[in-house]
């Protein structure tokens, strides 16, 4: 970090104890491999209360790509799932997480082998074809969870599908694990998820305040807890530290980005190996990105007297999952509560359900609103295709336009 | 060439032509819709005429402003030529969720495209267990009485007389795949999947007739001596004539397929004993799967395989369209497959807006040798 970008980027105290926490994990997981304790791979949208609440270690594929993409490794763990015959067109966690698995490449040697693979179609179709082929690869049963997509209307015999599928899904680990499926232990796993939830959430509305304590590129690196370990104590532990400490922030008067002058919302996965780069060209351009469609996947309600029945309803309707005139909905609610003078929106190659149909989610934000929106064409692993000069040029000339 | 055939023929320059005139002889309303799991038969029972869309070789000019490069061209032409009022015949669109491409385009088609009818049918992705059937047909059973409240009645006898018709349509389409695989010189590979894909232009009783006439002269035909190479061929849509055209040139024929514009189009019947919606749903699981459909007991590389040995195919080839996911997911495993039974294949990936026949010629010529060679 050069003394320029010190002064841009006010340090989160939480960060070592994340940092331990994620360490921790990844080593209990990776010790797991080849013991009696079960590994299940899991999308990062899947309900991994099940898992926990059975004493499974839930292992995630996405979380793992982002860490790959952040320390620029993806693409040579893509380039053998390439080599395989897998299309360069196809999403570039896919490809790297095969990749990762044929080589046990990767920042940490590559991920613990999974015992089952439990893939929830609610952030898209590809999680079912991806987990398809790791179940051929592994030779290792897979579990698909099918949340029907939301076409506006949210019809009672989805919402039943899903729950009976939330059923087997029970049996399913009950036979796997030879353990029985405890309803008690199950209520006290919903009850640490909803509790990390809520301080999530809470965290994330920090950000209403002007100028904002933190930025979405610090959400990004803070959310891992909650997509792989809510339902654990130590989770709930870790969000009452962060929300503390941005809401110490908030009373202190230090905000992100020292000159907050523009808000802004940010759409689709980040771009992982630019982080960086694109926080500091925000920041240096007195932009503060306040919040994102991304992070607040994570913020589902699950109701503890019927966790069933309202984790199928809570699975299903997560942003991924629902039409585009549920997503303006939100993206409005964003712009509206974070107070946001434009959007920014990143046109993601490998991630279709996300970025088809951000073209229409633009123009229809900035015709209700006002504002402006900036679309940033790139893809969140495959650093190939991502053009630094251009996206700079676009930024700056974005924030110039905001007068 | 029989009467019905080279009326069927002349329908490929202008695939809607016979949806126009239809609309104007009956007064009825034209539903589109893209996706071969589309439950027809209820569409068919309201009055209406369910008309395929498969997208067209066009350079887009309306619908970069929808969706990127990025996304497949069956999607991006289509909508192309709905918002250049290509399309302007239809009454309706019906999408059946697919992949994810085709679930947003649902969207981004309803709020743009503007036809005064849209059904979207979230059919599962899981094929198989309890739960699944009983939500796909409860998601069925709600497509109907939406189509009834907005198209036109679908009452159950009605709906048996149509599902017959498609029955038939599918025997027709069957017994046609089987003369070809029996001596595949009685017609072309091009003619052949477009007596397929026509059938998803046309109103099914007409067709059935057209159909039956032609099968009919095909089988007084007396086959040249069979010289090219048996190929079979796998993908989404087929609808790249001059491709095929190509393949008959430099010495291939077709002899199955696995497009869903060809076998997996009308593969299995409804059963007739019993609920019509519960018919058409195990229609659905039956017939030859898709990628984007979870079908666990069965693989569908060894489907493949197996339909590849029964045609006498010596080689196949992937023919697939850029930035299909689920194609694409599932092309390594069973190019595995094939390549451990020592069959020959090549992949081929094309877009709408860049089709080049001579381009693909070479490939095809390589991999005829290579059989050749075996």
């Amino acid at each position: 970090m050069t003394a320029e970008e010190r002064k841009l980027y006010v340090k989160i105290q939480a960060t070592e104890q994340m940092k331990k926490l994620m360490t921790d994990y990844y080593i209990e997981a990776k010790a797991a491999e080849g013991t009696d304790r079960p590994v299940c791979w899991i999308t990062s949208g899947g309900p991994v209360e099940f898992l926990i609440a059975m004493d499974v270690i839930p292992v995630y594929p996405e979380n793992h790509g982002a860490m790959c993409g952040a320390s620029r490794m993806s693409v040579e763990l893509a380039e053998v799932a390439e080599k395989m015959g897998f299309s360069r067109d196809l999403c570039s966690y896919a490809r790297g997480d095969i990749g990762s698995a044929v080589t046990k490449g990767g920042p940490i040697g590559g991920l613990p082998k999974p015992d089952f693979l439990l893939a929830c179609n609610n952030i898209c179709g590809t999680v079912f074809k991806w987990y398809q082929e790791l179940a051929r690869y592994f030779d290792v049963p897979m579990f698909l969870m099918d949340t029907p997509f939301i076409h506006n209307v949210k019809t009672e015999h989805a919402t039943e599908y899903v729950r009976q599928q939330c059923l087997e899904l029970v049996g399913f680990l009950e036979e796997r694990t030879g353990k029985e499926f405890s309803e008690q232990r199950f209520a006290e796993v919903a009850l640490l998820s909803v509790e990390a939830v809520d301080l999530w959430k809470q965290v994330l509305i920090t950000a209403e305040h002007r100028p904002s304590p933190f930025t979405c590129f610090d959400a990004f690196i803070h959310m891992a807890p909650i997509v792989t370990l809510r339902g654990t104590r130590e989770v709930v532990d870790y969000y009452k530290l962060l929300v503390q400490e941005m809401r110490q922030r908030i009373e202190d008067g230090v905000s992100a980005v020292p000159e907050e002058k523009y808000r802004l919302i940010w759409d689709n996965i980040p771009i992982w190996y630019e982080m960086r780069n694109l926080g500091n060209l925000f920041a240096s351009n007195n932009a503060c990105l306040v919040a994102d469609t991304y992070t607040t996947a994570w913020a589902v309600d699950i109701r503890i007297d019927e966790p069933l029945t309202s984790m199928a309803d809570a699975y299903t309707k997560v942003y991924l999952n629902i039409s585009i005139d549920l997503m303006i909905e939100q993206l409005l609610n964003l712009m509206q509560r974070y107070d946001a003078d434009g959007l920014v929106m990143h046109s993601n190659r490998s991630c279709k359900p996300y970025s088809l149909g951000q073209y229409d989610l633009a123009r229809e934000v900035t015709e209700k609103t006002g504002k402006p929106a900036l679309i940033i064409e790139a893809d969140m692993t495959d650093s190939r295709v991502y053009s630094e000069a251009q996206v700079r040029e676009r930024v700056e000339a974005f924030i110039e336009s905001l007068g | 060439m029989t009467d019905s055939l080279s009326r069927l023929m002349e329908l490929r320059d202008d695939p809607f032509r016979w949806a126009r005139d239809w609309k104007e002889r009956t007064g009825g309303k034209a539903v589109g819709f893209f996706c071969c799991y589309a439950p027809e038969e209820i569409i068919h029972a309201a009055g209406a005429l369910p008309v395929r869309i498969t997208g067209e070789n066009r350079v887009t000019s309306k619908s970069g402003a929808h969706l990127q490069s990025y996304c497949c061209s069956l999607a991006r032409t289509s909508l192309d030529m709905a918002l250049t009022g290509d399309l302007e015949f239809l009454d309706g669109t019906v999408f059946v969720h697919t992949c994810d491409t085709m679930q947003r385009l649902s969207d981004i088609w309803r709020l743009n495209a503007g036809y005064a009818f849209h059904g979207d049918v979230v059919l599962p992705v899981r094929f198989e267990g309890d739960a699944a059937l009983e939500y796909m047909r409860e998601e069925l059973a709600s497509f109907r009485k939406r189509v009834s409240d907005n198209i036109g009645p679908v009452d159950d006898s009605v709906l048996a007389r149509s599902i017959k018709l498609y029955n038939r349509n599918r025997g027709l389409l069957a017994e046609l795949y089987r003369l070809r695989r029996e001596d595949p010189g009685i017609i072309p590979s091009d003619e052949a999947l477009w007596l397929v894909a026509s059938s998803a232009l046309v109103e099914k009783s007409e067709h059935n007739a057209m159909l039956e006439e032609a099968i009919a002269g095909l089988k007084g035909s007396s086959a040249k001596p069979d010289e090219k190479v048996r190929l079979f061929v796998a993908g989404s849509v087929m609808d790249q004539w001059d491709f095929l055209k190509m393949v008959e040139n430099v010495g291939g024929t077709i002899v199955d397929d696995d497009f869903c514009t060809g076998h997996r189009y009308f593969d299995a019947e409804v059963p007739l004993d019993g609920d019509p919606i519960e018919g058409i749903a195990r229609r659905l699981t039956d017939r030859g799967s898709c990628p984007c459909k979870y079908l666990p007991s069965s693989d569908r590389a060894s489907c493949l395989l197996d339909r590849i040995g029964e045609s006498g195919a010596r080689g196949a080839i992937f023919f697939q369209f850029k930035f299909c996911d689920p194609h694409s997911f599932d092309y390594p495993y069973i190019k595995k497959t094939l390549d451990e039974e020592g069959i020959p294949s090549l992949h081929l990936e094309i877009e709408h807006d860049s089709v080049s026949t001579e381009q693909l010629r070479t490939r095809v010529e390589a991999l005829l040798e290579t059989i050749r060679g075996c």
